[in-house]
């Protein structure tokens, strides 16, 4: 479990730096976001997945059926705030490579004035 | 008081950010309200502050938490002498730049979203200064990013998209690496209150945690906070950027965001790290906890800081640019004598040495926001702040020259303003380092201090003698001055005029202010995180 999240988080990372680097904005942009999504998935990975009991979240405990095991609920409310920040943070990286595409009339980051 | 008063300069921030959207079709009431928020901010603030500081019933660091919700399971805000010493100068500098800005950015521009924005950059900022929880400081840098990258593409022309494009993808990696490094704390410490961390750190056997990997994630973290504060070699968004914002802008980003970077190193490494264990012997590193390894690259940042900032003012060719690099600059005086509180061994050292950073800040922040809003000025009336195509202001508005001349006497540092207490503090600082251990990073650091004031001596008066003396070129003869803007710059220079004269309570402030950051059981006792074994 933690080789394949530590692959998958490396993986993300490193084709996020990728992306980073290219001259072609719109890849930047994808870069942003998968970096974002990298940090996320790492964020959750952070929270474990411990060893525990149904009986222990109200919910499961009347509704659900046997559910071996819970993983800390801090982290994932912690990932859903950067979630909605990342969102926010690559719309409006969006919107300002299209302007950027507007004034230059070229999306390549080494042709602009 | 109740302590419920800590959130106040919050709500204020936020009930303006309301207020100024719901009026943007009543232009006059909307501008009026944004300045009142400014006001009344900076009236909470001085509330705040009275009751941290001053009152009789026995000065303590204020704690809400919210929901009722003890430490560390809720949200904590936290009101201690640092926290409010960083709240006064935001508070100035925002009083001063929203006044201005009413005044400078053109009509059309304000009524949409320059006034909500605006106030959206203060609670990020005050939220960052608050928070007593490391999740929380990273909510509110994003709060505090997202309106400064709209503001750096605020006139949405072809360089100024690009600086914002450049400044955003740099921050969103700064973020993700901060959000490895508080994943990673929160992995090993097992909580995210900074209170509650610093305790567990400083007895690490009774909670079960594991304080080595604590050093590479804090120097992870340090990096998002240089960034923040741009310091090499992570300065390289900003002279684009604060070329780019408005101007009045340049002032808050220069006077208040880039000091939120400073505050983090000084509060996250001083309170929450510094009770970590960890003995080292690496090379020149040596100590028991992760301040030692800040040290030594605190130093080498601030140094390079203060020569790259220098070089980069004196070969520009506009105001604006001359103080956006001079920023750089000034930041490394600010972290020079913070890497040496890091590196102190006896505490009173580590006091004067914090005590005296925190007095550069103000003085940064005040100084740096009185020349971008000069040059906000210039620009108004003369159509442009390129150096060479200004001359003779001095004699076409003495007013103006006056105020000029106040804020590049300050950055000089020329007694009695606050400029001179800033710089003397610091060589101070770096004196006693001397005479305490003579060797050569203390004397590399009186180099690069004399080098670095020679820099400010030669951009400054350089602004000032090509700018405002001489012939009056074409600009500044035709040029029409707002006297609106003139009375704010008076209003600000009479401020650092104030600082530097009334000094004793001053530094009282910023003494208490580096106390504060070094008693971390006070902070600690303070917030009372509960639960989680051990003691």
């Amino acid at each position: 479990m933690s080789l394949a999240l530590a692959t998958v988080v490396g993986g993300l990372f490193a084709l996020g730096t990728f992306l980073l680097l290219r001259r072609d904005l719109v890849r930047v942009v994808w870069g942003v976001a998968v970096l974002s999504q990298a940090a996320n998935v790492y964020l959750i990975s952070m929270g474990g997945v411990a060893e525990g009991s149904f009986t222990q979240v109200p919910i499961l405990a009347t509704h659900g059926g046997e559910v071996p095991e819970t993983a800390d609920p801090v982290v994932q409310a912690l990932v859903l705030t950067a979630i909605v920040i990342s969102l926010g943070t690559t719309a409006l990286a969006l919107v300002l490579s299209y302007r950027a595409y507007e004034e230059n009339e070229t999306v390549d980051v080494q042709r602009w004035r | 008081m109740p302590p419920h008063i800590v959130v106040a300069p919050m709500l204020v921030a936020l009930g303006t950010i309301l207020a100024v959207l719901g009026l943007r079709s009543a232009r006059a009431a909307q501008r009026a309200v944004s300045v009142l928020g400014g006001a009344v901010y900076a009236a909470v603030v001085g509330l705040l502050t009275w009751r941290v500081m001053l009152s009789p019933a026995e000065p303590t660091p204020l704690v809400y938490q919210i929901g009722g919700w003890p430490a560390p399971f809720g949200i904590t805000l936290v009101a201690d002498a640092l926290a409010v010493f960083m709240l006064v100068i935001a508070a100035v500098v925002t009083l001063s730049a929203v006044a201005f800005s009413v005044r400078f950015i053109d009509e059309q521009n304000q009524r949409v979203f320059y006034h909500p924005l605006f106030h959206c950059l203060l609670l990020g900022v005050t939220g960052a200064f608050l928070t007593g929880d490391l999740f929380n400081l990273f909510v509110w840098f994003e709060v505090m990013l997202m309106a400064s990258y709209v503001f750096v593409a605020f006139y949405g022309e072809a360089p100024h998209t690009a600086a914002a494009f450049r400044y955003l993808v740099l921050n969103v990696i700064g973020s993700a690496v901060m959000l490895l490094a508080i994943g990673g704390l929160y992995a090993t410490t097992g909580t995210l209150n900074m209170a509650d961390m610093s305790r567990r750190l400083a007895a690490p056997a009774a909670y079960g945690v594991d304080v080595a990997p604590v050093v590479g994630l804090s120097a992870l973290l340090f990096v998002t906070f240089a960034l923040k504060a741009g310091l090499v070699p992570f300065q390289f968004w900003v002279p684009a950027a604060y070329r780019s914002a408005p101007l009045p802008i340049a002032a808050m980003l220069a006077g208040v965001t880039k000091k939120v970077g400073v505050y983090a190193v000084v509060r996250l490494y001083f309170v929450v790290f510094a009770g970590a264990s960890l003995p080292t012997e690496f090379g020149p590193i040596s100590g028991n906890s992760p301040l030692a390894f800040l040290a030594p690259v605190l130093f080498a940042m601030g140094a390079a800081s203060i020569v790259v900032g220098g070089f980069g003012a004196i070969g520009q060719s506009r105001l604006d640019g001359v103080f956006a690099y001079s920023s750089v600059g000034q930041v490394g005086f600010i972290v020079l004598p913070v890497s040496f509180a890091a590196a102190a061994q006896s505490a009173s050292f580590r006091r004067l040495a914090l005590a005296a950073a925190l007095v550069y800040a103000l003085h940064h922040a005040l100084t740096k926001s009185l020349l971008f809003l000069s040059t906000a000025a210039v620009r108004g009336a003369a159509g442009t702040t390129n150096i060479s195509r200004l001359g003779g202001l001095a004699a076409f508005s003495p007013a103006l020259g006056g105020v000029f001349l106040i804020g590049c006497v300050s950055i000089i540092g020329v007694p009695p303003l606050t400029g001179f207490f800033g710089k003397f503090l610091v060589f101070e600082t770096a004196a006693a380092r001397y005479a305490a251990a003579p060797g050569l990073v203390p004397a590399t650091a009186i180099a690069t201090l004399l080098a670095g004031a020679l820099f400010t001596l030669l951009y400054a008066s350089r602004a000032w003698v090509r700018g405002f003396w001489g012939e009056q070129t074409e600009a500044v003869a035709t040029a029409t001055l707002d006297r609106g803007q003139l009375s704010i710059l008076a209003a600000l220079a009479l401020v650092v005029l104030a600082v530097g004269v009334g000094f004793d309570p001053v530094y009282e402030f910023a003494e208490a202010a580096a106390e504060a950051a070094l008693d971390r059981s006070a902070y600690v006792d303070a917030v009372a995180p509960r639960g989680g074994g051990g003691q």
